[in-house]
Formats: C-alpha cells, sequence, structure tokens
C-alpha cells in the first residue's frame, strides 16, 4: 500500500520535472535554431554583398537591370547566382523574393554608388510560432565593379 | 521506514540537480550563440566598411575625410541587427604595417583599415556563474584601392 503511494510520488515528481524540462530543451531548441539560421543569413548577405559590388552592372535594359538583381538574390539564397533547378537554400524556405537588393543612386550616371542587400521579409519557423526577420540583416557594399549601360545580361 | 522516507523525493532532487546543469548548458549556448552572430555581423561591418573608405580615397585630404564619413554614415548594425557600430576607427596606410588615423602625405595612401572595437555583447546567463558581464567581440578588416579588394 505504502509502496504503491511512493511510486505515485515519484510519478507525479517526474511528470513535473520532466514537463519542466521538456519546456527548457525546446526553448534551447527555438532559441538555438533561430540564431543558427540568423547566422546563416548574416553570412549569406555579407557573401552576397561582396558579390554584388565587384560584379558588372548591365544595363540596356530594365530587364537587364533586374537579371542583375535576381543574380545578386540567387546568391543570398543558394550561394551561387545561377543555381541548379535542384539547388537548396541557406535556410528553410528562403526564397528570392524574401530578398531585397536596391541600388544607391551614385555620382556617374546610372552607376550605383552601393548596393544595399537584405532580408525583406522571412519567418524562421522555429518550436513555438516564428520570428520574423524584416529588414534584416543588412549590409551596403560599396560598388566597385563596372557599370556597363549598353550591354545585356547572358 | 527511515530509508524509506528518504527514497520519498528522490527524484524531484535528481531532476533539481539534471535542471540546474542543463540551464548552464541552455545559457552557455543563449550567450555562445549571441556571440558568434555578433562576431560574424562586426566582420562582415569591418569588411564592408573598408571597402567604403577605400572607394572614397583619391589621394586628397578630402578623400580620406570622405572616407571617414562613409563609414561613420553605413547604415549596418549588430546584436542581432538592432544596434549600431559605435567607436569604429578608420586607418590609412601607404604600405600596410604603418598605420595613421590623419595621415600626413594622402596621396601615398593606398590602403584602408576599419576597426569595430566596441562590440559589446551583454552577458546574461553566464554572468551568473561568474562569467563577465560583457564580451567584447572586435573585427577588423583592409582593403586596397586600385582595384578595390579586401586584403585582409
Amino acid at each position: 500500500m505504502r509502496r504503491g503511494r511512493q511510486s505515485g510520488h515519484a510519478m507525479i515528481e517526474l511528470a513535473f520535472s520532466a514537463t519542466v524540462m521538456a519546456a527548457c530543451l525546446a526553448g534551447t531548441f527555438q532559441f538555438g535554431y533561430s540564431f543558427y539560421i540568423y547566422d546563416q543569413l548574416v553570412s549569406a548577405v555579407g557573401n552576397a554583398g561582396r558579390y554584388a559590388v565587384s560584379r558588372t552592372i548591365r544595363a540596356a535594359t530594365p530587364e537587364d537591370l533586374e537579371k542583375g538583381k535576381a543574380a545578386i538574390r540567387n546568391m543570398v539564397v543558394y550561394g551561387d547566382p545561377h543555381p541548379d533547378a535542384d539547388a537548396v537554400p541557406v535556410a528553410p524556405d528562403l526564397k528570392p523574393e524574401n530578398v531585397l537588393v536596391s541600388y544607391v543612386a551614385g555620382e556617374r550616371e546610372g552607376a550605383p554608388s552601393a548596393i544595399d542587400v537584405a532580408i525583406a521579409d522571412y519567418n524562421v519557423h522555429a518550436v513555438f510560432g516564428a520570428v520574423t526577420l524584416k529588414g534584416r540583416p543588412a549590409v551596403e557594399f560599396p560598388f566597385v565593379g563596372r557599370y556597363a549601360a549598353s550591354e545585356s545580361e547572358p | 521506514m527511515h530509508g524509506k522516507r528518504a527514497q520519498r523525493g528522490f527524484v524531484l532532487i535528481a531532476m533539481s540537480v539534471t535542471m540546474i546543469v542543463l540551464l548552464a548548458v541552455i545559457g552557455l549556448a543563449f550567450d555562445f550563440g549571441r556571440i558568434y552572430i555578433a562576431r560574424n555581423e562586426a566582420q562582415v561591418f569591418t569588411d564592408a566598411a573598408a571597402m567604403t573608405a577605400a572607394a572614397r580615397l583619391d589621394g586628397t585630404p578630402a578623400g580620406i575625410a570622405r572616407a571617414r564619413d562613409a563609414v561613420a554614415h553605413l547604415p549596418m548594425r549588430w546584436n542581432l541587427g538592432t544596434q549600431p557600430f559605435t567607436g569604429v576607427t578608420v586607418e590609412f596606410s601607404a604600405d600596410g604595417s604603418r598605420w595613421e588615423r590623419e595621415p600626413k602625405d594622402p596621396a601615398s595612401i593606398v590602403k584602408a583599415r576599419v576597426t569595430a572595437p566596441s562590440n559589446n555583447v551583454d552577458i546574461i546567463f553566464l554572468r551568473a556563474a561568474g562569467g563577465p558581464a560583457a564580451l567584447t567581440v572586435p573585427a577588423r578588416s583592409v582593403a586596397a584601392i586600385d582595384p578595390v579588394r579586401l586584403t585582409q
């Protein structure tokens, strides 16, 4: 009788402790995973920024400019300006539409003085809900590449 | 009888000890995660800042001033993208070995070096275990001109 009561106590203690412990572990995963994804994104926008400012901007038509920006977005998402069809993004569900690329107007006509690359709207899905990243991480690198006003993107 | 009474609450005690260890590990993961991100953010910032400074150099004192000003106005942030970088130093060099904040001969300058030394990450959990209240994660980059590129 007494032994049965003891094992009941142990069950209640275990249930209580396990609940708290599970919550702690889930919280750890939530923070750890969110930090990991954020760090991946910091590296991705940094690499894309460095790539963006050293490439040739071909600006014969607005479509050419858009193709150039698409290559930079791909660099953020896939680490490759021209990824294969089965390329895997650096973060789950990250798409080129989640990346904002903007040219900062410069003194030379048409050529930007700098290029901004930022994560525009992306949800990091962890255990409890999602963390939305809007406008961060973001980088601004000075444009040091070639500006070709009359060339077209291949 | 006495032994059986002592058994009561054993799970709670064992779990409490485990929980303390677990919380310490969680704190370690949390604080180190933030430090690692801050370090990465600072490195990307100094890369961009060094290139920005080098791109403004034109052999004149005005170019030096423009380089410094451009770095000060970079919109990049750290601490999960929430805080501006402070205490950023911009130095210039003609040979990559001697660095000056106010170069005497701007015409000879071919390199810019940016250091972000003041990004102190507040330590939240490890402080309780005797760790420091804050940890500085400095970053430094060097960029050269003609063509503008990162060299360090």
